[in-house]
């Protein structure tokens, strides 16, 4: 099986305009912690990205997922072209972009590497999971770990050289976490043995790097039950000697890998520890039941990264779709449809498939504002810090309470984005000849990983709404109320940004009532409205960052000459902003009004109800 | 034994963008261009950085002559692992006979070993710089340095360069491809090399690469500080675009073939 052709697709232009002229990347690049970076880097590194992906990462896409991994001996093998990419990966310095710089890397921000990221996984999302997960577990290491263990493990992992997991789930622990029940036995030296199986384990074992180190949730004897007790442990697959060389197999073993739907690259494994007695790990940051806060650093991480997953996936199906769609003849103009010797058109020129075009450039380029948003609150936060700490704490607060929607709106949006590219395609989309159907099984995923998506609900209604006594919550909407008092006028966006003004009183009041509902016996209808609240709020938000796009757009648009050759791209943004405003920011009222209606008739029927069997 | 290496980094419109002949009939639309390193000069950056790389050492000196926006080019190459770059600033039109001047006067300044630079540029297709260099230069030349076989094939990898330096580095033997085939060239350095597209396969400008070439210095000069006459030799008076080629025809048999390959195209 040889690599195949390159599919992925970005408009770098598109790419460009989120990180540099709505979110003034300027503004960050060469302050605090990214000194030393520019706009012109930015750019340059943009390009080198993107011809990387197309080069390595894209061709290898359809051939892994045909291919998928094998366990070998007890290894896994990984796709062909794999093992390549990886190393080819870390020459190019491009999965060490953001990392510190005394771990070795470029420092970059955040809201860089979050279009860096999209731009990898767009092109292989199953390959672009190990150097992640490698990255996410290294971080974990480098702010919780000793210096020791940021020297041994962090360096090594930042940097290619060992790869990583998080090791969380449990065959009876899953959502439910608190239920794990892998044990650490403490030993005289300080170090644990560890015993216990682990499942869903991404990159659980892989053939890209000389060793892999596990961090593993388990509980120290005696410890309480719940999550409160729960630790976490650096459990190497290969010991490593204090200066870096590899001793004997730590007694991690692979049981097995699953079968899946999408993300057929990245090995899914059953890993049993210490089956044989022999397996030692050590505590990170030598705490112990930390395990939590210490894995939620990671998880935010891996929660933000799902939500680019997401974009990423959607992103190259509309644009693959839009290919299509300019290419593929079929049927003659609506308006002339009656008259059998008219010309065949391309079907870009049919009115459904222009409407489904749109709402895949809305919502895709409204998903990556979103994300970019949150990145770019991440580096300010980090450049105010110590310096002005109450900006630095607004610019945080965005992060935490933008996170859970990041990973929920993008996921669900990516699987539905990508039904309706398919079926700009028709039937040819259901052929595994062109990309979307593979688009399509790997997005699924998603809403499910890292989290599943009414955890994400469950999280920004139960912890993320009442933050700071509420105030996280109420700047977010301030900002909004701003911006919608700024922009009511807009000769253009007017009536968009009022429906943009109602959206968010939709939301503000149906938060009210949520806390209405916590404090009354009416609780169950907060589960059962959760996820409804993310999606209302989630499209005020894309609707806000996709209006703040349109009125700059415009303003850009107004010192072009006629025949500038960038006006068709600043028009576009328009028409992205235009029909969010007006097909999808309505819809926040009407979801407010069935929230309203407080229905409880799926606790109110009976099991035996649902079905005569 | 350290070797000193000048490439070259034209700017030229990416292979990518469409390109349009202007209302006036003398030039191309530039509005909305993309621009990359030729991609010739960037295979004889990347072969140049090889050969350095092998004799323990030495420089790779990159120059591009136009406005400031080659200096675009300029810190690709530097971000691909050149050492240093030569701006020669200049607007307005160039010919090939200037920019060769520009290069003879910077080689005799800088004294390479040798000079590597793409067989032509994908912009006008001239394929002459290289030529008028070695000739002025009084240097040995070998044009459309190239490699046998399909790159990604494992013989390949695994076989020796196209260009391989003596040890005392005085002879450059050189594999080029010709219409028969392949030749291989033994030259006496210094000498000028022209790259075929088969020479190699350029790196990837690496993070860390293209984060230190910010800070690597471009020097400049001008076509009148190095003594170089500008005025184009050759002005471009009309532009435009290729006949756009008729639908084909069937014909009901090979003698009407026949007949309308002899009578109508005149072919045979």
């Amino acid at each position: 099986m040889s690599a195949g052709i390159n599919r992925y697709k970005a408009d770098l232009r598109e790419l460009q305009f989120v990180l540099f002229e709505q979110f003034n990347f300027a503004e960050i690049a060469g302050k605090g912690p990214y000194e030393g970076w520019d706009q012109e880097t930015a750019k340059t590194i943009l390009q080198e990205t993107y011809r990387f992906a197309r080069e390595v990462l894209g061709p290898l896409n359809g051939s892994a997922d045909r291919e998928g991994c094998k366990v070998v001996e007890g290894s896994v093998i990984t796709p062909k072209g794999f093992k390549d990419a990886w190393k080819q990966l870390f020459e190019a310095g491009l999965k060490q972009i953001a990392v510190p710089k005394e771990h070795g890397g470029q420092g970059a921000p955040f809201a860089l590497y979050a279009i860096i990221e999209e731009i990898t996984s767009g092109a292989n999302t199953a390959f672009n999971m190990y150097p992640g997960l490698a990255w996410g577990a290294a971080e974990v290491i480098s702010q919780c770990g000793t210096e020791h263990q940021k020297k041994l493990y962090a360096d090594r992992m930042f940097n290619g050289v060992w790869g990583g997991t998080m090791c969380l789930s449990e065959p009876q622990a899953g959502s439910d976490v608190g239920a794990a029940v892998t044990r650490a036995v403490k030993q005289a030296d300080g170090t644990f043995k560890i015993s216990g199986t682990k499942i869903f384990i991404s990159g659980g074992d892989h053939d890209l790097a000389e060793n892999i180190v596990h961090l593993v949730l388990a509980r120290i004897e005696g410890a309480p039950a719940g999550t409160k007790g729960l630790s976490l442990f650096i459990v190497p697959k290969k010991r490593a000697n204090a200066d870096g060389t590899l001793g004997p197999h730590n007694d991690v073993q692979v049981a097995s890998i699953e079968h899946k739907l999408g993300i057929n690259g990245s090995a899914t494994c059953v890993l049993n520890f210490g089956e044989n007695g022999e397996c030692v790990g050590e505590l990170v940051g030598a705490v112990e039941h930390q395990g939590m806060p210490q894995m939620f650093r990671m998880m935010n991480g891996a929660r933000i990264a799902v939500g680019i997953q997401g974009l990423a996936i959607a992103a190259s199906a509309y644009l693959n779709a839009l290919e299509y769609a300019k290419d593929r003849k079929q049927g003659a103009n609506f308006k002339s449809w009656k008259d059998p010797a008219a010309p065949r058109v391309p079907i870009i020129e049919h009115p459904d498939v222009r409407r489904m075009l749109l709402e895949l450039k809305s919502h895709t380029e409204g998903i990556r504002a979103l994300v970019v948003k949150l990145a770019a609150h991440r580096d300010l936060s980090l450049i105010y810090q110590g310096k002005d700490d109450e900006k630095a704490t607004y610019h945080a607060s965005q992060v935490d309470l933008l996170t859970p929607i990041v990973k929920s709106y993008a996921s669900d949006e990516a699987f539905r984005l990508c039904a309706i590219a398919l079926q700009v395609y028709g039937g040819a989309g259901y052929l595994k000849d062109w990309p979307v159907e593979q688009y399509l099984r790997d997005a699924k995923i998603l809403s499910i990983y890292e989290g599943t998506n009414h955890i994400q609900a469950m999280d920004l209604v139960g912890r993320k709404l009442g933050q700071n006594g509420g105030a996280n919550f109420q700047t977010f909407m301030s900002d909004i109320a701003t911006f919608v008092e700024k922009h009511k006028s807009h000769p253009i966006f007017g009536k968009e940004v009022a429906a943009l003004g109602d959206a968010s009183e939709a939301v503000v009041s149906t938060a009210m009532g949520f806390m209405g509902w916590s404090q009354s016996d009416k609780v169950t209808l907060v589960p059962l409205s959760a996820n409804r609240f993310l999606e209302m709020m989630a499209k005020t938000t894309v609707g806000f960052v996709l209006l703040d796009a349109g009125v700059r757009a415009e303003e850009a648009l107004a010192k072009l000459g006629p025949t500038a050759a960038d006006r068709a791209f600043y028009e576009g943004k328009r028409y992205s902003a235009l029909y969010y405003g007006r097909n999808v920011l309505p819809q926040v009222k009407q979801l407010a009004e069935l929230v309203t209606f407080e229905d409880t008739s799926p606790m109110d029927i009976s099991d035996a109800a649902f079905a005569s069997f | 034994m350290p070797i000193k290496i000048l490439v070259t980094a034209k700017r030229v419109e990416d292979y990518e963008s469409k390109i349009k002949v202007n209302a006036q009939g003398n030039g191309i639309v530039l509005e909305g261009l993309k621009y990359k390193i030729n991609p010739f000069d960037e295979i004889g950056v990347e072969e140049a950085l090889r050969l350095v790389a092998k004799h323990g050492g030495g420089e790779v000196v990159v120059a591009s002559v136009g406005t400031k926006d080659v200096h675009e080019q300029l810190r690709h190459a530097l971000a691909m692992g050149a050492t240093r770059a030569i701006w020669v600033n200049h607007a307005g039109p160039l010919d090939q006979m200037t920019v060769a001047g520009c290069l003879q006067k910077l080689i005799e300044k800088e004294k390479p070993d040798l000079a590597i630079l793409g067989k032509q540029a994908i912009d006008d297709d001239q394929n002459q710089v290289g030529q008028y260099l070695a000739e002025w230069l009084g240097w040995s030349q070998a044009t459309f340095a190239s490699k046998e076989e399909s790159l990604e094939s494992e013989a390949e990898k695994s076989k020796t360069p196209a260009l391989q330096l003596s040890a005392d580095a005085k002879t450059l033997t050189v594999i080029r491809e010709v219409d028969g085939g392949l030749e291989t060239l033994e030259c006496s350095m210094p000498c000028v090399v022209t790259t075929d597209l088969r020479l190699n396969q350029p790196r990837y400008a690496s993070l860390p690469g293209i984060m230190k070439a910010k800070s690597k210095p471009i020097e400049e000069h001008t076509p009148a500080t190095l003594g170089v006459d500008a005025t184009p030799k050759i002005t471009v008076t009309k532009m435009e675009h290729p006949p756009a080629r008729k639908a084909g025809i069937k014909v009901p048999d090979v003698a009407t073939l026949m007949d309308k390959l002899k009578n109508e195209a005149k072919v045979i």
